[in-house]
């Protein structure tokens, strides 16, 4: 692409046209009257051609959004003038500003595409007698966008001749004009996101690294002091504009100020038209609202070819999009203490033995070759690698297959995008996923659905309702009981297991599995593939050889090497690989995932993780990573939140999923919903706002949303509303290049068996829970350590098997992982949270739950009997009912 | 954008109602989520002066709440000298959508009137403040006199 460009401008010099898309966004314009201007602008290329805006009337914030194509030369000077339209008299000059194209032009090495100046429109103050310089003052600020213009940036150096030291001498850009290119991925999304805020008048700096070069109009010579030297005549055209406006708080800024440490070498602080306070960082031309923090010893900003600015740690020979400041050193720090717990982990984590690894080394004559794909090619040309779910002799199923005709009058619909339906010779059918090369004998449309049975009538006093996350349960007005069993004679019951439940319950995660396991067995592929890391660069070499491979090889056996430790991965290399590479993905510096919040530490996907330019690749990376540690049957380190297992598993998310993430957003959303609002003033309407790296997000809910108002009435679908945006915004783009990279490797079908707990014990594993470390470090609301229901709920847990303690641990702490400093180091919203078992309720309650609090409620019980059962029920019905 | 009516409103309804303990609130036309303006105490020792607050809210807000902070130093068991103040009806457990900020001022205008030692975020102070309240009270005046604002005037 840029070769292309470069040869077709070659031959071109500096005096050739070329087009450029030019638009008009907003101004806003500092009050100075009593009425209110009609603004229009003006713009005057070379002094000859111009083009005006239309007149807004009557407003201090005009929006345009007009678009010009205009011909230019590298070396043309664009006047802008913008100016108030009078019907009866001249049009009034509000204030205006010369641009020389070939500044932004070097500034961007060539390039003029998508970016965005801020102009600050100046005006001579004619009353200004005190001093014969005439000084101008600010009097608008207009922002444009120039897109569509590139040449070849050897042209530029030309100008150094062609123009004599006046470009070279002067500071890139006139002073007052700031430019940064605008994110350009999606620019429709983008645009309406932004809506709110950069099309109104922009307030001044936009905040550090939000993922775009900002050059800043001043060069680090003209920092804050050089106003007081520069008051003399000599710079007529720029001075550093001293603010007119001087910030609203004189006194306290200053004593602020004073109490300050100074700024870090090529920082200066400045005021912007509202008089607030920004600093210019003249190292990366940047701007922030922040005060910098000076670098940490050891740190070091750099510029990478595209002009992106980075930042070196030489302490630890690391690299990373944002700047590091103290919060994010501290959790910096707190990861890399974490690895070396890390293996040793590792280490503890189990789940079932597996009956098989998931490849098969007899269904190859070359599993033992070494060549990376060599002999296995011509299988991967194939149409169907994974063979067909009978192993072998299913191979011999004909690839044409009869099955796409069959699918046609299917009660249950079309088959989803990719999937076909075939026959085998004995008239087995099963279908085939081209997308991720796979075949099974369920039907995805079916899988992982209970068989409904025709449903009876229940027994008089009884009554079915759904928690509201949709599990039916029983209620039974008789005994004011509830329970998940089906009370119908014609139910399943079962025999009963150890622990008083039907053995169908109790060992369904097994079951699952097993399937799980099935489906991975009977698609995998011959051979192995080979990836071979340094540690040092664990995340990258990884990166690189993962994303490089067809997604279905990934399946084959792996073969890791860490470089410099020849050895054979007979499982425990691999092992060790996905547990440092799953903590390594957490690495602060990445900023692409995050603590859930300050004490859960759970993954979510980071919605700033956009100042890394690269971060959908990356999701994309973890997401066949995961899927591959699933696959191969292996743990990562650490887990996600369960919201984003649910959206895995394509479940719906509810409001209670919110507090697990942002308790405080859930009590707001509760209130709304437990009182009525009509009376409260509470101002509402259909949209929201959230902030990232600085910047405001505006959304509306539906369409014409900034305009309904939220009432009594609607605000059941104003909660529905606000609970899907709270859980998906600034994150959906991540999540789907997540879901994309996992579903390449395991098709999302799979795991339509699980629950969002049962995901997260497959991805971690369980470990030992040591049971007197957790009675020792466990207390108690309205029951004391000798109360009959905590005898024998210690009792129960002595008699659970390790899932089932780590289900009851997942059930009231949120996640089946202990800390590492054992229990006494267990979180909660609030900081160190114990596990706690509160007395509530009557002994016909189901025990519940409270996550962001540790806390079991569990009622007083009349037996150890009933107690087991209640427990069991909460613990193996993973739909969260009970969960509060 | 979500924030700013309701804002807005709350905004002119404290502009409307002039009260006394609170005056000379600044907000920036394009940035209506963080006022500025003078708390003027009525109880001594902190009735000789006024004291600069900013208040900062949120973009979620009123699902989140906002933010308090004392621009003007003062000697009070519960402000810190970084300005931090410790106000139960915008904490967490306690933050409700329905809460204004007319309400949240007035909570804060009466613990800097009546401080509330029993909660302090500066233990020294508190400590003086119930040992030796003549020199807590001396003390907290000089403070006042040397940094506080001028009380307006009308």
């Amino acid at each position: 692409m840029t070769e292309s460009i470069s040869t077709l401008t070659a031959p071109i010099s500096l005096s050739t046209y070329h087009q450029l898309s030019l638009t008009v966004e907003t101004a806003s314009i500092r009050n100075s009257g009593l009425f209110k201007p009609n603004p229009y602008l003006q713009v005057t290329v070379d002094d000859k051609l111009s083009r005006k805006t239309e007149v807004i009337k009557n407003t201090l914030h005009p929006k345009w959004n007009e678009n010009f194509t205009i011909l230019v030369t590298p070396l043309s000077q664009l006047l802008f003038r913008l100016a108030d339209h009078h019907s009866f008299r001249k049009d009034n000059i509000l204030g205006e500003k010369k641009l020389n194209l070939l500044k932004i032009l070097q500034i961007f090495n060539g390039k003029c595409e998508n970016v965005e100046l801020t102009i600050d429109m100046m005006k001579a103050s004619s009353q200004d007698n005190v001093s014969n310089t005439n000084p101008e003052t600010k009097t608008a600020e207009l922002v444009i966008l120039l897109d569509g213009l590139r040449i070849d940036p050897s042209i530029l150096h030309q100008s150094h001749e062609v123009l004599g030291e006046a470009s070279s001498s002067r500071n890139p850009l006139n002073e007052g004009i700031r430019a940064r290119i605008r994110l350009r991925n999606n620019p429709e999304t983008l645009r309406s996101m932004l809506r709110s805020q950069s099309l109104r008048p922009p307030p001044g700096p936009p905040p550090l690294s939000n993922g775009s070069v900002h050059v800043s109009g001043a060069s680090a010579g003209a920092v804050v002091d050089s106003s007081a030297s520069a008051a003399g005549p000599s710079h007529q055209d720029a001075p550093p504009a001293p603010d007119p406006h001087p910030p609203p708080a004189p006194a306290a800024a200053t004593a602020a100020a004073g109490a300050e440490e100074p700024l870090p070498p090529g920082w200066e602080m400045r005021y912007d038209v509202y008089g607030r306070r920004y600093y210019v960082d003249h190292n990366t031309r940047s701007t922030s609202w922040e005060r910098p923090q000076p670098l940490p010893p050891g740190w070091e900003v750099r510029r990478d070819a595209r002009g992106r600015v980075y930042y070196v740690d030489h302490n630890t020979r690391t690299t990373t999009w944002q700047r590091p400041d103290t919060e994010r050193l501290a959790r910096f720090q707190h990861w890399r203490g974490e690895r070396r717990h890390v293996v040793a982990q590792g280490n503890q984590r189990f789940l079932y033995p597996q009956p098989q690894p998931p490849h098969q080394p007899d269904a190859d004559n070359d599993a033992t070759t070494m060549g990376p794909s060599g002999s296995s090619a011509a299988l991967a040309s194939g149409t169907v690698p994974g063979g067909t779910p009978g192993g072998a002799a299913a191979q011999a199923a004909p690839a044409g297959g009869v099955g796409s005709a069959v699918a046609a009058d299917d009660p249950l619909g079309a088959l989803p995008a990719g999937w076909e339906r075939r026959v085998q010779p004995d008239g087995r059918v099963y279908y085939v996923n081209h997308k991720n090369r796979t075949t099974q004998w369920e039907d995805p449309r079916t899988q992982g659905q209970e068989v409904s049975a025709p449903e009876e009538a229940l027994p008089p006093g009884w009554e079915i309702r759904f928690t509201e996350e949709g599990t039916r349960y029983f209620v039974d007005h008789n005994t004011r009981t509830t329970t998940f069993q089906d009370p119908r004679p014609g139910a399943p019951k079962g025999p009963q297991g150890a622990y008083g439940v039907p053995r169908a319950y109790e060992r369904s995660f097994r079951w699952k599995l097993s399937q799980f396991r099935y489906l991975c067995q009977s698609n995998a592929l011959p051979s192995h593939i080979k990836i071979t890391l340094s540690r040092q660069t664990l995340f990258e070499d990884s990166y690189h050889q993962i994303m490089r491979l067809p997604a279905y090889e990934l399946r084959r056996r792996l073969y890791i090497i860490f470089r410099g430790e020849e050895g054979l991965d007979y499982g425990g290399v691999s092992r060790e690989w996905f547990f440092l590479l799953s903590h390594e993905v957490l690495n602060p510096m990445y900023c692409l995932f995050e603590y859930a919040n300050k004490n859960n530490y759970s993954l979510q996907i980071n919605p700033a993780s956009y100042v890394n330019p690269d971060h959908l690749l990356y999701f994309k990376f973890i997401g066949r990573f995961i899927a591959m540690a699933l696959y191969h049957g292996r743990f990562i380190y650490s887990g996600f939140t369960m919201p984003f297992y649910k959206r895995m598993l394509n479940k719906k998310l509810t409001m209670k999923d919110i507090e697990s993430i942002d308790p405080e957003f859930y009590n707001s959303l509760v209130w709304i919903k437990d009182n009525n609002i009509d009376e409260c003033g509470l101002e509402m309407w259909f949209s929201v706002d959230f902030e990232v790296l600085g910047q405001v997000i505006h959304h509306e809910l539906k369409p014409s949303g900034d305009k309904e108002r939220v009432t009594e009435v609607n605000k059941e679908q104003y909660l529905q509303l606000v609970t899907q945006w709270r859980m998906t915004r600034g994150i959906e783009e991540q999540t789907s290049a997540f879901l994309d990279g996992f579903n390449e490797v395991v098709p999302l079908e799979w795991l339509k068996y699980f629950d969002e707990r049962e995901l997260e014990l497959m991805l971690c594993g369980m470990q030992e829970v040591d049971v007197d470390d957790w009675q020792r470090n466990t207390i108690y609301r309205h029951y004391t350590r000798t109360s009959k229901q905590v005898v024998w709920f210690w009792q129960f847990v002595r008699q659970m098997d390790n899932e089932k303690r780590a289900r009851l641990l997942q059930f009231v702490t949120g996640t089946c992982r202990v800390p590492v400093g054992g229990f006494a180091e267990l979180m909660g919203s609030n900081g160190p949270q114990r596990f706690c078992i509160e007395k509530v309720g009557k002994d016909t309650w189901l025990p519940r739950s409270h996550t962001c609090f540790n806390r079991l409620d569990l009622p007083p019980y009349k037996s150890y009997e009933q107690l087991c059962e209640k427990l069991n029920y909460a613990i193996e019905e993973t739909e969260g009912f009970g969960q509060e | 954008m979500a924030a700013t009516r309701r804002l807005q409103k709350e905004l002119n309804d404290i502009r409307q109602s002039g009260l006394k303990s609170f005056r000379d609130i600044q907000v920036d036309e394009s940035n209506i989520l963080t006022w500025q303006g003078l708390i003027v105490p009525d109880n001594p020792p902190y009735n000789k002066g006024a004291f600069r607050i900013e208040i900062n809210f949120p973009a979620e807000y009123p699902f989140k709440p906002p933010k308090i902070s004392f621009k003007t130093k003062i000697y009070h068991p519960n402000i810190d000298e970084k300005g931090q103040v410790c106000l139960p009806i915008i904490s967490a457990e306690n933050w409700k959508p329905a809460t204004k900020t007319d309400q949240v001022i007035q909570a804060l205008v009466a613990l800097v009137n009546d401080p509330e030692p029993e909660h302090p975020l500066r233990a020294e102070l508190a400590e003086e403040f119930l040992k030796d309240r003549k020199k807590f009270t001396k003390n907290a005046e000089e403070f006042t006199k040397k940094h506080s604002e001028k009380r307006p005037t009308d």
